[in-house]
This record gives structure tokens, sequence and C-alpha cells, in this order.
């Protein structure tokens, strides 16, 4: 009985200030578009991006007594923008290896070979490739293209998403939603991203577009069912399509945890799509529940009142 | 209990096993022994016809089940300096090899699955190469993808793939994967333009390229000498006889006639070197000794030398040093100057665990999925989501070993995303089927349910193809498999869900 209670108390409540309540994601939204937009007028970009966006050279030495916070002092001096990585055994937490990334670089031997004899200075033997040690590297030239790319394939990806839903639901506001809540998982999922200061890479990127799939879902689920109610309420078509979405995001957010918990300690790349889809799924609880039930439910009460007066 | 398979669950219990057929029948299914992987160019198990590939399934007697076995019988002929006599059998023929060398085989145990690892998994290197200074056109870098592949070739390397890519922006370019450990020389061969040029004086005698001489790669006059010390650590030449084509030998003549002997304490040679340049550098000046003096003679020597800090690591240089040359001499030059502009290096070592670990996040993430439908429904529908994942995972992975596609680390995401929309659709279908107080018929319910599946996945699918076009395919393997999986979610796996819910609940109804 009290839960009935409950449901129909919040029911009312809900009916008074579902409008108002669209004022916590927008306020969300105003945040992360001045945070973004200051971020870019900064960084003349909208994210830090990683080795694998900007190019650059990565060596990894493997040997498991060097001393990363003294090469790192010995380096500080000898070498432009570099960074310094320890990877460890997964069970026993040993280092095997210290990789050192060489920001902004081309793919030159001799450059490459420079480098890799103030390392040899430092260790006291010779970096055998193959051996004790692996080079990689990446054009900047051939980072900024592939970076330019993916930004020519994400706008392409929203806007066969955008023709896609709109087919869907062949009128404006719902399909409008749809689009906006995707974007916004991703607007604001990058927000906390830079607030961390986490360099994305590519991965990270693919992420983001991912996050596209399960947001959508959720707000179709939603749309779909307050747009064809059958006979019932709006508020119990809301709070049917509630139930169902949300066992949805916590499975995802569920999956995502454990798995992001257990590769945090051996793959940084999956790591940060984990991490990505995470904070994703947690806006798009956010963006679909508050903002989009909203828009929904003002929407399709106009639409009834229209009927009503004609 | 009686339940009526409809055809849609037939289909979906056809396609499952059929996956783990892709996946679990490999040519050598059932079979023991070990594969070769590797053999050393000038072992006497090549010259015995011993091949890549082959299965070893005895030696000397001893039945050969695994690498340690494999192991044990070739470290017993090992511990011996004399001459020994190894009988190999292998699944076609048997081998008598009678040397004092190591065998110079490495084997693997037998795959147990047809699932290709990708590059960052598996280990390995991986290049894109494009001109410098130039934009490839199609058909250059399909020309110098076979250059690239004989060079492999020659060089020794089998486990490779070359691939012409293209991309967004209409750039060609040359993707180059090699499996396993990859020596840093490959960099070289890959990237070298390979121009040779013997000169003397201003006069080029002859080039690379078959045109003008044939390279002798083992056998006499062959040699690596002992390195010897030098201000900056240690050097080692070596020599190789090649010999020149008539023509070349001809120009050779007639150049070294017009010349001047010069005596000195160490004999009379001419008065100018037969000078060797790579690329435009040059690697080393030979003495023409006067004998040579305008005689067509098409047996000469080539030399060179390589460093290191150590003389063990100035020998392995000056090896592969020569052998880089050789190859090099024997498939000519290429038309343009390349460079690298990526170059990936992944040791396989990273490799092995790492999967394991990746099946233990999966089934950690599948069991609390299935917890978290079990709070949901608080009925055995929570298992639902188990097997449907585990069979997609499966259906997935079956295309992609019958595809014969790499699994790296961004297809693997791939599979969780698909599995992670696949979760999903099963829960819309679940709640859309236990919808309780309205009027519609089951078939309608379900037909409810998939107007939402199919517009998400319509959806996804639109906002993931675009990334196959970027960079060359690099996040090819990644939108493959995940439009795969939810493909194939969409396609067989939701249907036979969905009549497996209708069956369940028909029989709860009666």
């Amino acid at each position: 009985m009290d839960k009935q209670n409950f449901k129909e108390k919040f029911a009312k409540f809900h009916d008074k200030n579902y409008k108002i309540l669209l004022l916590i994601p927008l306020a969300l939204l105003i945040f992360s578009v001045i945070y973004l937009t200051s971020f870019y007028m900064q960084h003349n970009d909208f994210f830090y991006k990683d080795i694998s966006l900007t190019g650059g050279t990565t060596i990894t030495i493997n040997d498991e007594n060097l001393n990363s916070l003294e090469l790192k002092e010995f380096l500080s001096s000898k070498l432009g923008d570099f960074n310094l990585r320890q990877i460890s055994d997964l069970m026993t937490k040993k280092q095997i290896a210290i990789i050192v990334e060489i920001k902004n670089s081309e793919c030159n031997e001799a450059e490459i070979q420079q480098t890799k004899t103030i390392l040899e200075n430092y260790l006291k033997y010779s970096l055998i490739e193959g051996e004790n040690s692996t080079v990689e590297c990446t054009g900047s030239t051939f980072s900024k293209d592939f970076y330019k790319q993916l930004g020519v394939a994400i706008l392409i990806a929203f806007f066969l998403m955008s023709i896609v839903v709109f087919l869907q639901f062949k009128s404006f506001i719902p399909s409008l939603a749809v689009i906006y809540s995707a974007v916004a998982d991703i607007l604001m999922a990058l927000v906390v991203i830079n607030i961390f200061k986490i360099p994305l890479s590519t991965a990270g990127i693919v992420a983001f577009l991912m996050l596209i799939g399960y947001s959508v879902d959720t707000d179709i689920l939603l749309m779909n069912k307050v747009l064809k109610r059958e006979g019932k309420s709006i508020n119990q078509m809301i709070w049917g399509s509630f139930k169902t979405g949300i066992t949805m995001t916590l499975t995802s957010i569920v999956a995502v945890l454990a798995a992001l918990l257990i590769v945090s300690s051996f793959s940084s790349i999956l790591f940060q799509i984990f991490l990505i889809m995470l904070l994703g799924l947690l806006f798009d609880i956010v963006n679909t529940w508050i903002t989009n039930v909203s828009i929904s439910k003002w929407y399709a009460l106009s639409k009834e009142k229209k009927k009503n007066e004609n | 209990m009686k339940i009526k398979f409809t055809w849609k669950i037939w289909l979906w219990i056809a396609v499952f096993i059929l996956a783990l057929i892709s996946i679990f029948i490999t040519p050598t299914f059932l079979q023991k022994g070990v594969i070769i992987r590797e053999i050393s160019q000038n072992s006497s198990a090549l010259e015995q016809g011993l091949k890549l590939g082959d299965v070893i399934t005895n030696i000397n007697g001893q039945e050969i089940k695994n690498v340690e076995d494999f192991l044990k019988a070739v470290q017993e002929k090992e511990n011996t300096n004399e001459k020994v006599k190894t009988i190999i059998t292998t699944k076609k023929a048997e081998y008598t090899i009678f040397s004092d060398q190591p065998l110079g085989i490495s084997v693997s145990n037998l795959p147990t699955s047809n699932l290709k690892l990708g590059l960052d998994l598996a280990g390995g290197s991986r290049a894109f190469i494009e001109a410098e200074d130039h934009k490839l056109t199609k058909q250059e870098v399909d020309d110098l993808a076979q250059i690239i592949e004989n060079r492999l070739n020659v060089f020794g390397v089998s486990d490779m793939k070359i691939i012409p890519v293209s991309d967004l922006f209409g750039n060609s370019r040359l993707s180059i994967e090699i499996a396993g450990a990859t020596p840093s020389t490959i960099k070289n061969l890959i990237s070298q333009q390979g121009k040779f040029e013997a000169k003397i004086g201003n006069e080029t005698v002859f080039t690379g390229g078959k045109s003008d001489l044939s390279v002798t790669r083992m056998g006499s006059g062959v040699i690596v000498e002992n390195a010897v010390q030098s201000s900056s650590g240690y050097f080692s030449k070596f020599y190789f006889p090649v010999t020149l084509s008539q023509t070349a030998a001809e120009k050779q003549a007639e150049i070294t006639s017009k010349l001047e002997v010069n005596s000195t304490s160490e004999g009379n040679y001419l008065s100018k070197k037969l000078d060797l340049y790579l690329d435009d550098k040059l690697i080393d000046s030979l003495l023409i000794s006067e004998n040579l003096k305008g005689v067509v003679t098409t047996q000469i020597q080539i030399s060179g030398s390589g460093s290191g800090a150590t003389a063990e690591e100035a020998e392995e240089a000056a090896q592969n040093e020569m052998k880089n040359l050789q190859t090099i001499l024997i498939t000519g030059s290429l038309p343009f100057k390349l460079k690298v502009v990526k170059f990936d290096n992944i040791s396989p070592t990273l490799g092995g665990g790492f999967v394991k670990y990746l099946f233990l996040a999966g089934g950690i993430a599948l069991t609390l999925v299935a917890i978290t439908v079990f709070f949901r429904y608080r009925n055995k529908s929570a298992i639902a989501p188990l097997i449907i994942c585990t069979s997609e995972i499966i259906i997935t992975l079956g295309v992609s070993s019958f595809m014969k596609w790499d699994l790296d680390l961004m297809a693997i995401a791939g599979i969780l995303a698909a599995i992670g929309t696949g979760v999903d659709d099963q829960i819309v279908v679940l709640d859309e089927a236990n919808q309780k107080g309205n009027s519609l018929s089951m078939k309608q319910k379900i037909k409810n349910a998939f107007t939402i599946v199919l517009g998400a996945y319509f959806t996804s699918v639109a906002s993931l193809l675009p990334l196959v076009l970027v960079g060359g395919g690099l996040l090819k393997g990644f939108v493959l498999t995940t439009v795969t999986g939810i493909t194939l979610g969409v396609l067989i796996t939701r249907p036979a869900f969905a009549d497996i819910v209708r069956l369940l609940q028909k029989e709860n109804a009666s």
C-alpha cells in the first residue's frame, strides 16, 4: 500500500514540476558547454590527446630494476615533451618494463637513434630491439591526419544517426530529444574526462561513438512508449519504460564497472573505453529520465490539448 | 514439459553449432604433434625438405605430443658435439637429418582453435608506409606491395600481411603486418628504397637487381669476420660473392683498364676503389687488385660491416646487415623514397595472460548482469541473458574465425559493446512480453519490442559505419565485430529469444 501511495505522490509531484525539473539537466548542459568552450580557447582543442593522437615515439625498456623516478630526472633536461609509464605483472605487481613516450615527433630513424643513445647513456647497456626493448612510432603528420578523419567520421556518424532517428519517429521534437540525449551524454562525459586531465586515445574517441548506441536505446524505448500509448496514461507509460530502461542502464553499468576494475591493471586502452562508457551511462540516467521524460510528457500533453481543442 | 521449438529457435541452435565448428574444428583437429613455426635458413632440416607448417609427430621413435616433448627430444641431441642422426616423422613423410648443428627448428603446440589473435594480443609488428614527397596512386601501392612482399620473402619472413589501404582523404598507404617477434632490420627492409650502386670514381659499374647480378647467399665465400675492437665499440666485416652479368662485367673491365696501378706495402692495387653505395650512402670501398685491370670477370665480392657495443652484438649486426644487403641486391630498388609513418611493435609476451584476464572480466561482468536481472524479475529468466549472451559471443567469434578476421583489442571491445546491446534488447523483449493489463496479443507485444530493438539497432549501425573509413582501416576490426555482433543478435538470437519467451508464457498459461 505504501508503495502505491508513494507512486501516486510522486506522479503528482512530477505532473506539477516536470517542467521545472528540466532546469537540472539544463544547468549541467550550460556548465558543460561553457567549460568546453573555455577549454577550447585555452588548448585549441576539446580534450587532451595522448600519443596515439598526437604522434610520437614510444620506447619500451624491458628492465625490472630500472628506477623510473631517477630516469625521469635524468631525461628531463635532455628530452622535450616526454612521459614515463611503468608496466607491472598482473599478479605479482612486479615491474616488467618502463615506457618512455616522446610526443609530437615523426617516425624518423635518425631521431629515434638519438633518443636511444640518450637512454643508453643512462642505462649503460645498449638497447636491442626485440630483445630488451621495443620501439614504436607514429608520425605526427599521420596522427593529425588520423585525428581529422576521426572528426569527419564523427560528423558523418551523427548525420547518419540523425537520419535514422528521424525516419523512425517522423516528428521533429521526439527525434531531436533522442539525438540531444546522445549529444549531452557525450559532452558531459567529456567534461569529466577533461576535469580529471585524462588524455584521450583513439580508443577513447571510439568509446564516445559507442556511447551513442547505448544512449539511444533507452530514449527510443521511452519515445516509442509515450507516443504510442494504446489507451494507457502518460505516467503509466513513462513508469513502464522507466522500469525497463533503468534495468537496461543498470545492467550495463554493472557490467562496465566490473570490467573497468579488472582491466584497470593491464590495459590502459580498455580502461579508457570502459571509463568513458561508465560516465556516459551515468549521465544517460539524467538525460533520459529527467530531460527526455519531461520533454516527452510536455510534447504528448500539448498534442493532446491541441486534439481536444479541435 | 513438452516444448515445440519454432524454426527461429532451430536456426539459432544451428548457427550456434556452426559457430562452434568454425572456431574449434581446426585443420589439425584431434591430432597430436607440434607445428613448425620457424626454420633457420641454413639448417639441414630445411635442406632435407622440412617446411613451415609441417606437423611433427615423432622424433627418433619418441612420440611428440607437445612442445615439451619436442624440447626433450631435441635437447638430448644437442648435448653432444658429434654428428648425430635425427629421424623426424611428420604427418606426410619421414626425414633423416645427420648433423652436429642444432636442428634450427622452432615449434609450437597445434592450435586448439581457428581464432586468430591480432597484433596487439599475439605480438608482432605493423608498419604504415607511404612515399616521401609523392602521393602514391593505387597502382603504385599495389606494385610496392609486390616488391616488399618479395623482399620479406627473400629475407625469410613468412607470416605477414601486406595490404594496400586508403583512407577518408584519399591517401594510399601500405600496411604491413608481421606476426611474432620481429628483428629491427625489418623496419629498414620495408622502408628502404634500396638503390644499390657500385661505382669506380664517378662511373657506375653495376646496380642492384636481377639484370646486373646474382647473389650467393650461403656457402663458400660468405663470411662474417670475428669482431674487432675499435674506438667506439666493436665492428665486424662481412663478405659475400656476387656473379655479375656479362654486360656489367665488361663495363667493369672497360673502366678498370683505364686505371693506373699503385704499389703499396700490402700489394699492388688500382688507383681507384670500387665504392659501394646504398641509397646514396657509401657503405664500403673495395681495393681492386692489379691483376683485375681490364679483365672481364663476373665473380666479385661485396662487403660491408656491422657494429655494436660488444663483439657478439657487432657480429650479429654484421650478419643482419649482410642479409639485408643481399635481400636488396636480389629484389632491386623501389621507384621512390619511402617513409614509415607508423610503426607498432608489440611483444608477444603480453598476449597470453591478457586473453585469460579478458575472459575473466567478461565472465564476471555477465554474472553480475544476471544477478541484476534476477533482482528485477526474481525468477529464472535471469539466466536468459547468460545463455543468450554466451551464445552471441560464440557466434560472433565463429564468424570472425570463419572470415579469418584478427581479434585485436578493439575487436574485443566491439564484442563487449555488442553484448551490452544484446542484454538491453533482451530486457526490452522480456518487459514487453510480460506487460499486463492491456489487450494486446503476444504477437503484437513482441512486435512492439522489435520496433524498439530495430530502432536502436539501425541507429547504432549508422553511428559506427563511418569509422571503417578512418585511417586506412585501423578501426575496422572494431566496427566489423560490433556490427556483426549486433546484426547477428537482431537477426538470429533476438527472434529466437522472443520465441522462447512466447513458448514459456504459453506453458505458464496452460
